[in-house]
């Protein structure tokens, strides 16, 4: 009975966060906990506890995903090490399942853990994928998520994002003073640290597209500049020597450039400059304000908005700043594009005099769709499966903001729990 | 050599007392739509005279006091001065050249309701319109820097669409003047010769 209220809850929460999949067929997934060979004392607990957490994260994990509802590890039957790699199918025939997660947890001599898991197909009755890791016994956590990733792509054909960060500015004090530091966590709100300690107001952290390193802009000194620094906090540098104020920064997807924008006397163009510093090249002439610079997933194209026309538009030109054309035609103003990492989409923020809203089109400009309307809901920036938005709401009144994920399906956004208010997310492509 | 000695003087002078702070100038004149310092506003002196403690407050309000204003204000998505902002900028310039030894930052805000990236942009262009403007009143544009603060310092503390005129703004924010020094291209005064 508490199972099916269970599922009957689950399904509910998918149709409520649905998304585009719901077009797809839902994959029901049974998730067992991972049994142990001999359960062993470790430094992050007994194999046989760390089995049901990683199981519990996995759940947690492919919980989030719209496509998948997975079950367990409660009121699933258990099974030995051996039956990991080959299931037998018709034990798990009566589940109401898809498809089974096995695996298991195994102690090393070397005082690590091996996390195998695997993903059958119980209707076809073949193995969808596998992973195996060793690891720290601490770090069961970032097995779980690595196995739950491959799991998502195995189903959904996309990258996963449970294993990946989110970096973003804490922001604490009153309005008008406020104090800004720099934060990452995992992409669910755990694993929560500090970059900077707010001596400076800080924006706009932007993550390189292999996590290691964070591009930020920084008040240091009294002119704000964009700084590069390293996810461990080393490292710290001004990105360009220059006295003209530097500002919105982003990665190129290689990682060896970072592009971003620079004020002269009035004037804002894009300009773009090797990550490790060097002679920025400029890339806008207009005598407009260009900025907002962020690359397409295979570096060749740039999507920007500028109020050349009157209005904040936005803009995709050449890597080179050739070839510079108007995309957005919706209505409002458009500003602050996000490319999506599989290239199909940009996501954008658009004021129409009443409210703020994020919204995303095709790099063309067509298929425009509205995704949320708050009062002020920007600066959306793309998980690394280019199907969920997080992005920065602030309620009317008392300017109170915080941070909100949705899905390119639409429905209603979920609130992603901060230790302070947080602005100006930013999350990271997946680590594989 | 003498001027040297002088110079030497003038610095034991204030680093004997550190908030104290003569300056070499003769005090501004009162002229056409330039008034009279209000009663009680200390008037500066020579180095040895009895000076007035030249404290960054004092400046403030006394910029405040005469220029009408630090601060102008824009429409939304502008940097056009309008005819107010223009005949505070007059009367702020006017202050400045006559207060040559305290430099200004220029520091420009965006409303809340601009993007991040966009307000830093508009910020700068509202605080390059005015640093122009003084500049073409006659401000030595070594005096002057700019800086903008994008949305990062609201003047309303409220979130709401009523607040963007307040926080589009530009201030003359002034800086605690040094020691006094001496501009080669204007002589010095009779009584050090």
């Amino acid at each position: 009975m508490r199972f099916s209220i269970s599922n009957l809850a689950l399904f509910a929460a998918a149709m409520v966060a649905g998304s585009s999949a719901q077009a797809q067929s839902q994959l029901v997934i049974a998730v067992p906990q991972l049994p142990t060979p001999r359960n062993v004392e470790t430094e992050g607990g007994q194999t046989g506890v760390i089995g049901i957490q990683i199981a519990q994260q996995i759940v947690s994990d492919l919980r989030t995903a719209g496509s998948i509802y997975p079950t367990g590890p409660d009121g699933l039957r258990h099974y030995t090490p051996t039956e990991a790699g080959a299931p037998q199918y018709p034990n798990w025939a009566n589940i109401g399942a898809g498809a089974l997660v096995t695996g298991y947890v195994q102690a090393r001599d070397d005082g690590r853990i091996t996390v195998a898991c695997y993903l059958y197909d119980l209707k076809q009755r073949r193995e969808m994928t596998r992973k195996g890791f060793v690891v720290d016994p601490k770090e069961w956590r970032l097995a779980a998520h690595r196995c739950a990733g491959a799991f998502f792509t195995a189903v959904t054909k996309r990258p996963g994002h449970f294993d990946s960060r989110i970096a973003y500015v804490a922001a604490t004090g009153s309005r008008t003073q406020p104090v800004k530091r720099i934060a990452i966590m995992n992409w669910d709100g755990t694993d929560h640290s500090y970059l900077t300690q707010g001596e400076v107001t800080v924006t706009s952290p932007r993550l390189s597209p292999d996590g290691q390193r964070i591009t930020y802009m920084s008040f240091a000194g009294g002119m704000p500049h964009v700084r590069v620094v390293d996810i461990d906090g080393s490292n710290d540098r001004q990105l360009v020597q220059s006295q003209s104020m530097s500002f919105s920064p982003r990665f190129s997807p290689d990682g060896r450039s970072i592009a971003f924008s620079m004020a002269i006397d009035g004037n804002t163009d894009i300009y773009i400059v090797d990550a490790d510093g060097g002679f920025p090249r400029r890339l806008t002439t207009t005598p407009g304000i260009d900025t907002s610079p962020s690359f397409s997933p295979d570096g060749s194209r740039i999507v920007f908005e500028s109020d050349r026309g009157g209005t904040q538009q936005i803009y995709v030109m050449n890597a080179d700043g050739s070839g510079q054309r108007r995309i957005s035609f919706g209505g409002g103003a458009n500003s602050a594009p996000v490319w999506s990492p599989d290239g199909e989409r940009i996501a954008f923020t658009r004021w129409t005099g009443a409210g703020i809203g994020i919204g995303v089109m095709s790099p063309t400009g067509a298929n425009e769709k509205m995704l949320t309307s708050g009062w002020q809901d920007e600066g959306p920036s793309w998980a690394p499966d280019s199907e969920w938005l997080v992005f920065q709401r602030t309620q009317q009144g008392t300017g109170a903001t915080s941070l909100y994920t949705v899905t390119v399906g639409g429905g209603e956004p979920k609130l992603l729990a901060t230790p302070t208010p947080g602005t100006d997310p930013n999350w990271s492509g997946a680590a594989q | 050599m003498i001027r040297a000695f002088i110079l030497l003087a003038a610095f034991a002078g204030t680093a004997a007392s550190a908030q104290y702070q003569p300056y070499p100038y003769p005090p501004p004149q009162p002229g056409p739509g330039f008034p009279a310092p209000a009663p009680g506003y200390p008037q500066p002196g020579y180095p040895g005279m009895q000076g007035p403690v030249l404290a960054l407050p004092v400046l403030e309000a006394d910029l405040r006091a005469r220029a009408g204003s630090d601060t102008v204000r824009f429409g939304r998505d502008s940097y056009v001065l309008t005819t107010q902002a223009q005949a505070t900028l007059t009367s702020q310039a006017q202050w400045l050249i006559q207060h040559p030894f305290v430099r200004a930052s220029i520091e420009g805000h965006a409303d809340g309701r601009q993007t991040r990236d966009y307000a830093f942009a508009l910020g700068e262009r509202r605080a390059a319109a005015v640093r122009n403007y003084l500049i073409a009143s006659g401000v030595p544009p070594q005096q002057l820097q700019i800086v903008s603060w994008g949305r990062e310092r609201p003047a309303a503390a409220a979130a709401h669409d009523a607040t963007w005129l307040q926080n589009s703004r530009v201030v003359t924010v002034l800086k605690q003047p040094q020691e006094p020094y001496f501009q080669p291209q204007q002589p010095l005064p009779q009584q050090y010769r």
